[in-house]
């Protein structure tokens, strides 16, 4: 019988052969990579050959950011073992995100990543279990899929990115996957592997989401000041739950969970409640939104992760990708792309005076 | 009668080794800044996380003014650089979400700047008094229009 590319899971076999090979050859000690669970899919780690079959490398949920996983292993020591971890285009440009931000130490890490279909929502995952391969059949047909979620329909950069990460692998408009290198590390690393580099043409994929983009950016932008981002919220329970997934919203401490910050005298409530004709409680709910938006919004790398945690279903991403993009903007900020700082970690002295004074810095 | 005038309250971070000197030389010198700016000493502009300039907003003033040193006086060094940063994102995420941005104002007026202070006081409240209340206290609110 002929065996076709579209057969069932035949990419995660490539990769896990792949993997496999690198175990035998010495050239790794570790994987970090999806498994699957019952009804969705976590992170793994596995340090030995025989539990590679463990794994489903390219999954169809993305339930954390992969790279924040990597960043919980080494934020106190740097990983002794050899590890190759497989992350989407978006974990990785998280993985370089942070790697600046000082959060995670890259030592001894290898970074495979690929084109990336796009991903569902891990709740309607929970419901109804769509194969990858579903997804991956309507990438190759040059169809974004329905189900995938909207942070992933809008992606600026949905397939591997010179710089970024090591080893990439191709799977639109080839027959077979190829491997190719992003980096130094990853060319030595495909020689020993003994793999000779391909080619494939990702343009197509990735202008398709451009598209998706520039319309997303221009259609659902919340306006209107104080009365849009009360609708936009008015769901929310204030649960942090968005935080908590963000990759970029590392800090141990928050200033939004450090309560101490908004304790006041009970006196202050009921004053502003006569100043304001009456106040919501808790009256931090959408301050916690700007606060996170001018804390981390230059840095938001858009995994939409934030929005898959919202148990109100509060379409998130339209905040923090849209704001985020307005920022990144004004600083020429590309987070995790290239080697740039992020804006909150330098500064020029000459700069921005148009920002400073009513008249933007003219006497 | 007419209605009595919008007196605006406006905040002030002031950076403590030049626009509060600057505030106490306006004093002493005998010029007039209104009494509606609010004055909080800091140790530097780079002190202020930007959060709570738009933090004062919402718990009732009608502007925020960060006052600081001016670029290469920075008392460490580099303070008001990394306050300029912060003040562009502050103000560009009002902006993107339909806010008015000026309420947020930043100015470099060091401690013999004591005319420069008065007048800049002066204009910014002059400047508030005309674009009417801040309608950002009235986020999580049941009051505003
Ligand atoms: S704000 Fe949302 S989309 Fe942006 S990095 Fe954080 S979780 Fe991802
Ligand atoms: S996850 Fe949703 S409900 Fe929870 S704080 Fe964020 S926006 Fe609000
Ligand atoms: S000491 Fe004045 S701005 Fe830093």
């Amino acid at each position: 019988m002929l065996i076709h590319w579209e057969v069932s899971d035949v990419y995660n076999d490539v990769l896990k052969d792949f993997l496999k090979k690198a175990f035998e050859k010495g050239l790794i000690e570790a994987v970090i990579a999806p498994a699957a669970t019952d009804n969705s899919y976590t992170y793994a780690l596995v340090t030995k050959k025989e539990d590679v079959d463990k794994l489903t490398p390219i999954a169809p949920v993305m339930q954390w950011n992969g790279a924040d996983m990597i960043r919980r292993i080494t934020r106190l020591k740097p990983a002794k073992r050899k590890t190759l971890a497989i992350l989407r285009p978006c974990e990785t440009r998280t993985y370089k995100e942070l790697i600046k931000f000082n959060q995670i130490n890259p030592e001894n890490f290898y970074l495979l990543t690929y084109d990336c279909p796009g991903t569902i929502h891990a709740r309607n995952y929970a419901y109804e279990q769509t194969p990858v391969d579903d997804l991956i059949k309507s990438m190759k047909e040059g169809k974004i899929s329905e189900k995938v979620r909207e942070s992933c329909r809008v992606c600026e950069y949905p397939t591997p990115i010179k710089g970024v990460g090591d080893i990439g692998f191709g799977i639109i408009g080839v027959d077979e996957p190829v491997f190719f290198s992003l980096s130094e590390r990853g060319k030595d690393f495909l020689a020993k592997m003994e793999i000779q580099e391909g080619e494939r043409d990702d343009s197509s994929w990735v202008e398709m989401h451009r598209k998706n983009r520039e319309k997303w950016l221009e259609e659902k932008r919340i306006t209107g000041g104080r009365k849009g981002i009360e609708k936009f919220l008015a769901q929310c329970m204030n649960c942090h739950n968005c935080k908590d997934m963000c990759p970029i919203c590392f800090c141990k401490e928050c200033f939004f969970e450090d309560h101490s910050v908004f304790d006041y005298e009970s006196e202050k409530f009921y004053n502003w409640a006569d100043d304001k004709n009456g106040i919501r409680l808790p009256t931090d709910k959408t301050l916690f939104h700007i606060g996170r938006l001018i804390h981390m919004g230059t840095s938001c790398i858009g995994c939409g992760l934030c929005q898959q945690a919202c148990p109100v279903d509060i379409p998130l991403y339209r905040l923090f990708g849209i704001v985020g993009n307005d920022l990144q903007k004004v600083f020429d900020y590309k987070p995790g792309v290239n080697d740039d700082l992020p804006p909150v970690m330098e500064f020029r002295e000459e700069e921005f005076e148009e920002f400073v004074g009513l008249k933007g810095g003219e006497e | 009668m007419s209605e009595k005038e919008f007196e605006p309250v406006i905040v002030g971070f002031f950076c403590n080794w030049c626009t509060s000197a600057a505030a106490d030389l306006a004093g002493t010198s005998r010029l007039h800044y209104p009494a509606n700016i609010r004055p909080i000493r800091v140790m530097c502009s780079s002190t202020v996380d930007p959060v709570y300039l738009i933090r004062a907003l919402q718990e009732g003033a009608d502007a925020t003014i960060l006052g600081g040193c001016h670029p290469g006086d920075c008392h460490y060094i580099s303070g008001n650089y990394k306050a300029r940063r912060r003040v562009v994102i502050v103000k560009t995420v009002l902006k993107s979400l339909g806010f008015d941005e000026d309420r947020v104002l930043l100015e470099w007026i060091s401690g013999s700047e004591g005319p420069k202070f008065a007048r800049v006081m002066n204009e910014y409240t002059e400047y508030i008094k005309k674009k009417g209340p801040s309608d950002f206290k009235y986020v999580d609110s049941l009051g505003g229009e």
